[in-house]
């Protein structure tokens, strides 16, 4: 049995529609990461699984059962929110215990039990006298957390809830995150825009766009091979490379005259295109001054346009005809602005999406999950020093 | 160094600029309530053509006047009643409008339009409307069986009638308050609350109320102003004072002291008495605003 079915759920506002006939499915204990740009849906499936939106059409089922019209109350699910929604006139102990209290029949035994348990669990133990506006942003969103872990619920939702937390305290409540799901199971749904937050906790991450999903997978899978162009782009920090190439036999051609193999890959590209949009990522194009590379397949001359230190990396932006292309190098590699590189493309580890849809037609064969050691360590560039280890 | 900051480098300009204010202060405040406390220690004839000082006279006159007493009484109940009354209802509307989904503007203006109504139209409307006689609504109440509605006569049921009005007409300012800030509490908090499935009404006592207290401490202070001098208009057209001074407010009773009876000195220590309760009120009510009142996040 699944923990939440969606079945060509749409939503629709008026004349817009924020979610498209999205199907998924979650399974028991499962973290799944809906991911995606600013009005892709992402919060609005969320809101339709908690109940506080309608669902237009289509099948939602919670636990096995449909729950199309069913109260929020009675779907035993409870929500982290992104501004915390926190009472301000109670204290950190009553914001956990209230809705639980208010609602449900727990003996108040019962409850303090549980707020004492999920304070320690958070490490909030110190702040349950405290009001909101005494809490910085990070024990606020604990508390809230905490609200919900009260609750008991067999679902998790959370909307975006690191969002308002500055970038140091929000990989430490990730990390915990990832944690606390470790040693509670419960079965979770996390909306973030956060590529990085969606790679590093997802046990799986649905990337959406224009209200539908456009892969659902684990985390190396999307990165490895995405299904369509939309995700190849989307995930990776920085975004593949990604311009147009003529198909000619076995081989892709640029314009620049940069020639790419195409070899027996996991999917064979089909033979009735002629033109598709070849995919590479960064730190899979090698650079190199003009002067000592040789000339060869995969090659093609470019000049730096702009070069920025990232400090474990070197990302140097080139102009390859009329593109421009992102290469990932060696952190203290000396290139100027203005200078002739040669750049190498990486044939085992391109992409081919179809120019009209945006779907992947082929992915090299090096590309495969687990298919090599090099592609683990080059993988780390998505998240470094995430975490994201942790629950893998 | 330590300089002043002024915004104007010559003072004599702040004075030009500050000069219409001030005069229609003076004018118009300052000095009609120096020549009131004035007035207060006068005995007066004549519209106040003739004056003889008295001293504290006309305070021990209300002191010892069990008309007074009885207007004090009334209008301490009257106040009571409307701004109790006026908000408990305000508020209860004012959360079904603030959750409503459909028709929420049309519910709206139908909620606020008795505030836009002049209240001496208000008044008068409404004395027909409740007239012991020919009154409309009169006669759908008469129908219950043993139930007579003569308010002409009926000193109790005078005061019960004037304070609906006094409240009806008050329901639209506290609800257009009560809304904006219903609507300031952030929408989440409602939603969490859904979720967990909080009742409705504990939301109200639990969330909102206590989030809304800094409007409703103030609402409680313009509603008592509004029940002490702002009601005259619904006293003049519709009681008169009357029957047996059953609704003969401090407002009202003063009124007539200065312009039927024409006592303006014992009328001016009443306008005094009025100003100091009020003021005392006030200050009680904001100092416990003050205290129990949630502001901000």
């Amino acid at each position: 049995m699944t923990a939440i079915e969606l079945d060509s759920v749409t939503k629709r506002f008026e004349d817009v529609t924020a979610v498209d006939g999205i199907s998924l499915a979650v399974e028991p204990g499962e973290f799944l990461v809906l991911v995606g740009p600013s009005g892709c849906g992402k919060s609005t499936t969320l809101r339709m699984i908690a109940g506080l939106e309608t669902v237009s059409d289509g099948s939602l089922e919670i636990g096995g059962e449909r729950v199309n019209g069913v109260e929020p109350k009675d779907r035993d699910v409870a929500m982290v929110f992104q501004n915390y929604a926190l009472f301000p006139h109670m204290t950190a102990e009553r914001n956990m215990t209230f809705g639980a209290d208010a609602a449900r029949d727990i003996s108040e035994s019962e409850l303090s039990k549980r707020a004492a348990e999920g304070a320690e669990m958070l490490g909030i133990e110190d702040l349950l006298d405290r009001k909101p506006a005494a809490l910085s942003g990070g024990e606020r969103q604990r508390v809230a957390i905490g609200r919900a872990l009260v609750r008991e619920p067999s679902v998790f939702l959370m909307d975006e809830p690191l969002s308002n937390l500055d970038a140091k305290l929000r990989i430490q409540m990730r990390t915990e995150l990832a944690s606390l799901h470790r040693r509670l199971q419960t079965t979770t749904v996390y909306v973030t825009h956060d590529q990085t937050e969606a790679m590093t906790l997802g046990d799986r991450v649905a990337v959406m766009n224009d209200g539908h999903a456009e892969q659902v997978a684990p985390p190396q899978e999307l990165y490895d091979r995405p299904a369509t162009r939309f995700v190849a782009e989307f995930i990776g920090e920085p975004a593949m490379n990604v311009f147009p190439v003529e198909v000619r036999g076995d081989a892709v051609v640029h314009d620049t005259g940069l020639e790419v193999p195409i070899a027996a890959g996991e999917m064979a590209l089909k033979g009735d295109i002629d033109a598709a949009d070849l995919g590479v990522r960064p730190e899979d194009i090698d650079i190199a001054p003009l002067d000592d590379a040789s000339a060869g397949t995969c090659t093609a001359t470019a000049e730096v346009t702009v070069t920025e230190p990232l400090g474990d990396s070197l990302l140097v932006h080139c102009q390859l005809g009329d593109e421009t292309v992102q290469v990932s190098t060696t952190p203290r590699a000396a290139f100027d602005p203005g200078e002739r590189v040669v750049l190498t493309v990486d044939a085992d580890r391109s992409h081919l999406f179809d120019r009209e849809t945006g779907e992947a037609v082929y992915h090299a064969p090096n590309t495969a999950v687990g298919s090599s050691e090099d592609r683990t360590q080059r993988a780390d560039a998505v998240a470094p020093g995430a975490g994201g280890e942790e629950i893998q | 160094m330590v300089r002043d900051i002024r915004a104007f480098d010559d003072s004599r300009a702040a004075a030009v600029f500050l000069a219409p204010t001030l005069a229609v202060l003076v004018l118009f405040l300052y000095y009609p309530s120096f020549e009131t406390f004035r007035l207060s220690l006068y005995e007066t004839l004549l519209l106040g053509q003739q004056t003889t000082f008295v001293g504290l006279d006309n305070f021990v006159t209300l002191a010892t006047s069990p008309e007074y007493h009885n207007s004090l009484f009334v209008s301490f109940a009257f106040a009571a009643v409307v701004v109790v009354g006026s908000l408990t209802i305000a508020l209860f509307v004012a959360y079904q409008l603030y959750r409503v989904d459909k028709w929420r503007s049309i519910y709206l203006v139908a909620a606020i339009w008795p505030y836009a109504l002049p209240p001496a139209v208000a008044a008068t409307v409404l004395l027909f409307l409740l007239h012991p006689n020919l009154g409309v609504i009169t006669h759908y109440i008469e129908m219950i069986p043993g139930v007579e509605f003569d308010w002409f006569t009926n000193g109790p049921l005078a005061f019960g009638v004037l304070a609906v009005v006094a409240i009806w007409k008050q329901l639209g300012y506290n609800i257009v308050f009560l809304l904006a800030a219903l609507h300031n509490v952030p929408e989440s908090l409602a939603e969490t609350s859904r979720l967990d499935g909080v009742g409705s009404l504990t939301m109200l006592r639990e969330v909102y109320v206590p989030l809304i207290s800094p409007t409703l401490g103030f609402l409680v202070v313009m509603d008592t102003i509004y029940a002490f001098f702002a009601t005259f208009p619904l006293v003049d057209l519709m009681t008169s004072g009357g029957p047996n001074g059953a609704t003969n407010l401090l407002i009202f009773k003063l009124y007539r002291d200065a312009f039927e009876f024409n006592s303006l000195g014992l009328a001016s220590a009443e306008s005094i008495v009025l100003f100091g309760i009020v003021s005392i009120l006030m200050l009680a009510q904001l100092k416990l605003t003050g205290e129990y009142a949630h502001y901000g996040a």
